[in-house]
């Protein structure tokens, strides 16, 4: 396996994790989130300050411990859930639709700008790096079998992940977080916590957004706001909806789709004939034009099957019909 | 303030609700009697949805007490307030679309403890699993009474208007409740599903569930109900069997006179 495959791979399952806990907030509960990509980076950050130690001068950062990776991938975790708490607290209690989403992108915008100007927080533009290979000297991995090994850990991850979130799917709990994607005041009339449930799914999804950042951090070694912008959440979004919005089989293919093969085939946009000129006077072009095709399809999808590649899969009951009392009409 | 008597589903008092400084309800007070059909009618702003919205917690009164069970319901929230067996319908059906006929069903009943994100991850023990079966079982039997076999694997949003309603019906009759409160049940049902219906309200009132009901269609109170509450501009202003108000001059002026006139043509 080259070197490249095994990066692809590797982000992809990150990337699949992701998604997996966007699926929770925006395809099971039906909040269009916008600061999803912040618990993200939290994670991310809080992976770094908690295995990287203290910060160098002119670098200034918080905590700057060296726990043990797993740890700190702990630490991340509670963190992003800690903040989705909060964020949630305010923008779940009475805001729906267009106004929620405005609200979680003013919080991400928050999030994004004390991460990238307020420096003793996180160093600022510069950002956090120095988290090399963790776990590898535990076993003995050189630079080469690292990337393996890494990509195997990744892997397993987003099985676990998978498999959390496909008990969820199936239990009254992940029933419960649809009736309110579907009416939640018809939820409210039998019974459910709007609020509390809403914000039960919300805590949960940014608690796998952590996750993921903090797998993230390792791939990388460092974060810092280059590597997020509030906008990479909608390929998040996009990878959901092509592949089929609460559905885990449809998120990860849609993970496959638009994480790994579209954005990787804008790769190779260069061998294009006359694009390899341009992007050689232009480096930037590359870029603007991963957006086009990822915008592309997502134009695509919502005109012409909006439930994606693979739909909700709904319960179909099997039990023989017993003689009805009534005529059907 | 004392509590109600057993005789009453529920009783209201004084309850009030302003919007700016239009009232759109106003010292309304009326008791819904134990194991009967209460059908409350009005004409159009009498202020019947806000008051049904402040009885079940989807609306904050401004003043007033509502008595259920003998506990006050005013400033509790709607789920706890469904919580302790009053539930109810609103005027558009509020079916959950993507979910099937079955799974609406299913999930009309609140089960705190099977609900729980940790049952979820965990799974349910012993008797959960049971209380799972006999719910199911429960409600494939539901949907058979109701007539919906066929399409109880269809998501509901996919269903006729009148479908959508008894899909609601089923649900309440799922849930159990003591008091249901039905927000124009008729409305866009064709006359045929509206015999259905005063049969399934029956088997309500049968199964324990005492019903108030709002309705525009004065033949099918007449048919369903034991006691009227008529309501104009915000209050109460007549009460008593359907018959009884026909003869009511005030009522006529306010409602009756118009609209049996029209249901007549």
């Amino acid at each position: 396996m080259s070197a490249y495959v095994v990066s692809v791979l590797t982000e992809g399952a990150i990337f699949g994790i992701m998604a997996l806990g966007l699926n929770v907030i925006w395809g099971w509960s039906g909040d269009f989130d916008l600061a999803y990509y912040g618990y993200v980076a939290i994670g991310a950050y809080m992976t770094l300050v908690l295995t990287i130690g203290a910060p160098t001068p002119p670098a200034q950062y918080i905590l700057g411990l060296q726990l043990p990776y797993p740890l700190a991938v702990v630490g991340a975790i509670a963190t992003s859930m800690a903040v989705g708490l909060v964020v949630g607290l305010i923008a779940l209690r009475h805001l729906r639709g267009i106004y929620f989403s405005i609200v979680t992108l003013g919080a991400v915008y928050v999030m994004y700008v004390m991460a990238g100007q307020y420096v003793p927080l996180v160093d600022g533009y510069n950002g956090l790096s120095g988290l090399f290979d963790p776990m590898g000297d535990w076993f003995g991995l050189d630079y080469q079998s690292y990337q393996y090994f890494f990509l195997g850990l990744s892997l397993v991850c987003f099985v676990l992940v998978f498999l959390f979130t496909a008990r969820i799917s199936g239990s009254r709990f992940g029933m419960a977080l649809r009736t309110l994607r579907e009416d939640e005041r018809a939820a409210a009339a039998f019974g459910r916590d709007i609020y509390r449930l809403k914000l039960k799914g919300y805590v949960l999804g940014a608690g796998l957004a952590g996750f993921a950042g903090a797998l993230f951090a390792a791939y990388l070694s460092a974060f810092n706001p280059s590597a997020w912008s509030p906008v990479e959440v909608i390929v998040l979004y996009s990878a959901v909806l092509v592949g089929g919005r609460g559905n885990i089989w449809g998120v990860a293919l849609g993970v496959l789709i638009m994480g790994m093969l579209v954005q990787e085939s804008t790769r190779f946009l260069p061998m294009l004939p006359g694009l390899g000129q341009l992007n050689t006077l232009h480096p930037q072009v590359l870029l603007a034009l991963r957006g086009v095709v990822i915008g592309l399809v997502l134009v695509l999808f919502l005109r012409f099957r909006p439930q994606g590649l693979l739909p909700e899969r709904r319960y179909v009951d099997r039990e023989p019909v017993a003689p009805a009392s009534m005529p059907a009409t | 303030m004392s509590v109600a008597e057993p005789a009453f589903a529920l009783e209201v008092r004084g309850l009030s609700k302003h919007f700016g400084g239009v009232y759109a309800v106003e010292d309304c007070s009326f008791q819904a009697p134990l194991g009967q059909v209460t059908g409350l009618i009005g004409p159009n702003g009498a202020g019947k949805s806000t008051a049904i919205d402040l009885i079940s917690g989807f609306k904050l009164p401004d003043a007033g007490t509502v008595i259920f069970k003998g506990r006050r319901l005013e400033g509790l929230p709607p789920h706890r307030i469904s919580r302790l067996g009053l539930v109810r319908t609103f005027q558009a059906p509020r079916e959950w679309p993507a979910l099937t006929v079955l799974e609406n069903v299913v999930m009309a009943n609140w089960d705190a403890g099977r609900e729980s994100f940790f049952q979820g991850v965990f799974g349910l023990g012993r008797a959960q699993r049971e209380a799972a079966t006999q719910e199911l079982a429960k409600a494939r039997r539901i949907i058979s009474e109701l007539g919906l076999d066929a399409v109880r694997n269809e998501r509901a949003g996919s269903l006729s208007g009148g479908q959508k309603r008894l899909v609601e019906f089923a649900r309440i009759r799922m849930a159990q409740p003591e008091l249901v409160i039905l927000d124009e049940p008729m409305g866009g049902v064709n006359p045929v599903m509206g015999e259905r219906m005063a049969v399934a309200i029956e088997g309500f009132i049968a199964s324990g569930t005492s019903v108030i009901v709002v309705e525009h269609n004065l033949p099918f109170i007449e048919r369903v109900t034991q006691h009227v509450i008529v309501m104009a501009q915000g209050t109460v202003i007549a009460e008593g069997p359907f018959e009884s108000l026909r003869s009511s001059q005030a009522v006529v002026d306010a409602y009756l006179g118009e609209v049996v006139g029209d249901a007549s043509s």
